[in-house]
């Protein structure tokens, strides 16, 4: 998968797209397998980059758990009271129970830098169906698979006994407990709807044509042409080593005022450095290629890669996964 | 280690780790040592747990007695913290397990070997009296094959762990389980895992190789 996050709104839809497919059942109430954070930001769970995990050198850097917490809890909201209990003019919509003091999307949403010149961007981020995958080289049942046709990496709720050593080895920190089950889980990459020629729920169903979905070596399709022809597309932390397949397109934020208001180019917005942090050394060539591919097109010419990023055909997006759901006779539970 | 024979018991006396006829035996202590961090089965969890780290439980003791059908041990160990629930991601409970040899001469340490299964008879504090049947042929191999054989009852009181863990002699099972017969001799090891230490999987402590344990006849 590639994001643009240049084309990211934050407006939650994939999470939520992915909440009502996968994430419905008991056990399942805090789980977010797809978080879209404001970067710079502590993210979800609070303070992941920090959490180790992955490999240094080639050998497994030992991570620690997330704390239920640090996921942010299922929030409960006194809806009954509010909307059916007929005193909709008294009470007003609040959390139940303990006040929470952690949520993804309520106070990890920060940012960075001073007034005229603060910043920050969306991150989306489900599982990174890794080539390397820390989880599964960690999981001493072999209960974690990658599949030999997809890449999609999956975990078997029948071997899984709960041990957690993938959440501690998995950089991202994209692996939740299930304290119903007793067993981990996480982003399927949608499967069953990938089985059918179908994209993903979160990419089908984001207004902002943020996600390209599609094999990685498919000349044809845009993942290789966005990774591998184009380069501006980057794993997010590669130094975690786990060799992720999602890929960002780097934000580019409006230019920076100087002291009167006028624009100042000397300097972008987002800091290099932040963005190196995040996303490599590789990221500056990236930006310049996409600064150089926008002023091409600004200047009124034509641009293959704007073109591709726009994504005027939405079903282009999809490297030949973009069969309607609709369409398909789905078996429920299968 | 000799199992008494005691006639005609209520399956839920001998279930019992407060039954009285515990208190005229003598169990046996057993010394337990950390699994070896070489021999865990991944590289993330060797590193992450050297030696030093494993093994907090340093010792138990063992009983057992049968009534013809039913073979039940008792193992007792000093335990500060009780750890019975999940309560969030980074909690783990506590756990204990007998292992028999499913076919002589299957190995201990690497907990049998292709083709040469152990049995485990398992309990973990969060699985109430359910315990799990389990078997394994080499690291990293562990399955349950059933949830309803294996029946446990655990007390926790001052800072100590009662856990009875049993199974009838004999199951009726297509698995590799361990079949055994009153006035017959096998081998048993023991394991406890120390939830408030993140013990879980290979990481625990154990009782080393094979001791005997001999099923005293039918009287």
């Amino acid at each position: 998968m590639v994001m643009d996050l240049n084309k990211c709104i934050g407006c939650q839809t994939c999470t939520m797209a992915c909440k009502r497919l996968w994430t419905r059942d008991e056990g399942m109430e805090y789980m977010w397998w797809n978080t879209v954070n404001t970067m710079p930001g502590r993210g979800t769970p609070r303070d992941w980059e920090q959490m180790g995990g992955g490999f240094a050198d080639g050998q497994p850097r030992p991570g620690r758990l997330p704390t239920r917490r640090d996921f942010g809890e299922a929030w409960d909201f006194n809806h009954d009271e509010v909307f059916f209990g007929g005193q909709g003019d008294k009470v007003h919509l609040q959390v139940k129970g303990e006040a929470p003091d952690w949520g993804p999307n309520w106070d990890e949403d920060q940012g960075a830098g001073e007034y005229p010149n603060a910043y920050y961007f969306y991150l989306p981020r489900i599982c990174n169906h890794c080539t390397h995958p820390a989880c599964l080289e960690a999981c001493p049942r072999q209960a974690i698979v990658k599949r030999e046709e997809d890449g999609i990496v999956l975990i078997d709720e029948d071997r899984c006994r709960g041990y957690r050593f993938c959440m501690e080895a998995c950089p991202y920190k994209k692996i939740y407990f299930n304290h119903q089950k007793k067993v981990s889980q996480k982003c399927i990459f949608c499967f069953p709807r990938i089985d059918q020629g179908v994209a993903t729920a979160c990419a089908r169903q984001c207004p902002g044509r943020v996600r390209f979905v599609g094999y990685r070596d498919d000349q044809s399709a845009p993942i290789w042409k966005l990774v591998d022809q184009w380069k501006v597309a980057l794993p997010l932390h590669p130094e975690f080593g786990t060799e992720p397949n999602v890929f960002y397109v780097p934000p580019i934020a409006p230019p920076r005022l100087d002291a009167d208001g006028n624009v100042d180019e000397s300097k972008p917005r987002i800091p290099d450095e932040y963005l190196v942090s995040l996303f490599g050394p590789d990221v500056l060539r990236a930006l310049e290629v996409l600064k150089g591919e926008m002023a091409k097109t600004r200047a009124g010419g034509r641009s293959e890669l704007m073109d591709l990023l726009i994504g005027h055909k939405w079903k282009d997006m999809f490297g030949g996964f973009d069969r309607d759901p609709a369409s398909i006779e789905w078996e429920k539970g299968a | 280690m000799n199992v008494r024979y005691l006639a005609g018991r209520d399956p839920a006396e001998l279930l019992d780790p407060a039954a009285p006829f515990w208190k005229d035996s003598r169990p046996e202590p057993l010394r337990l040592v950390g699994t070896p961090s070489s021999l865990q089965p991944t590289a993330a969890v060797r590193a992450a747990w050297p030696d030093a780290r494993i093994g907090a439980i340093g010792a138990v003791t063992v009983d057992a007695v049968h009534d013809g059908t039913q073979l039940a041990f008792r193992l007792e160990w000093e335990d500060p913290s009780e750890d019975r629930a999940i309560g969030d991601t980074t909690v783990f409970p506590d756990a204990a397990a007998v292992l028999l040899p499913s076919v002589p001469g299957a190995p201990v340490i690497t907990m049998g070997a292709p083709g040469v299964a152990v049995n485990a008879w398992y309990w973990r504090a969060d699985e109430e009296r359910a315990g799990r049947q389990v078997v394994a042929e080499g690291l990293g191999t562990t399955r349950t094959v059933d949830h309803e054989l294996v029946r446990t009852h655990a007390t926790w009181k001052e800072g100590r762990w009662q856990v009875v863990i049993a199974r009838a002699l004999r199951v009726d099972s297509k698995e590799p389980v361990a079949q055994l017969r009153a006035g017959e001799s096998t081998g048993y090891a023991v394991a406890v895992w120390e939830g408030s230490r993140g013990e879980r999987a290979g990481i625990k402590s154990y009782s080393g190789n094979w001791r005997e344990l001999v099923l005293a006849p039918v009287a």
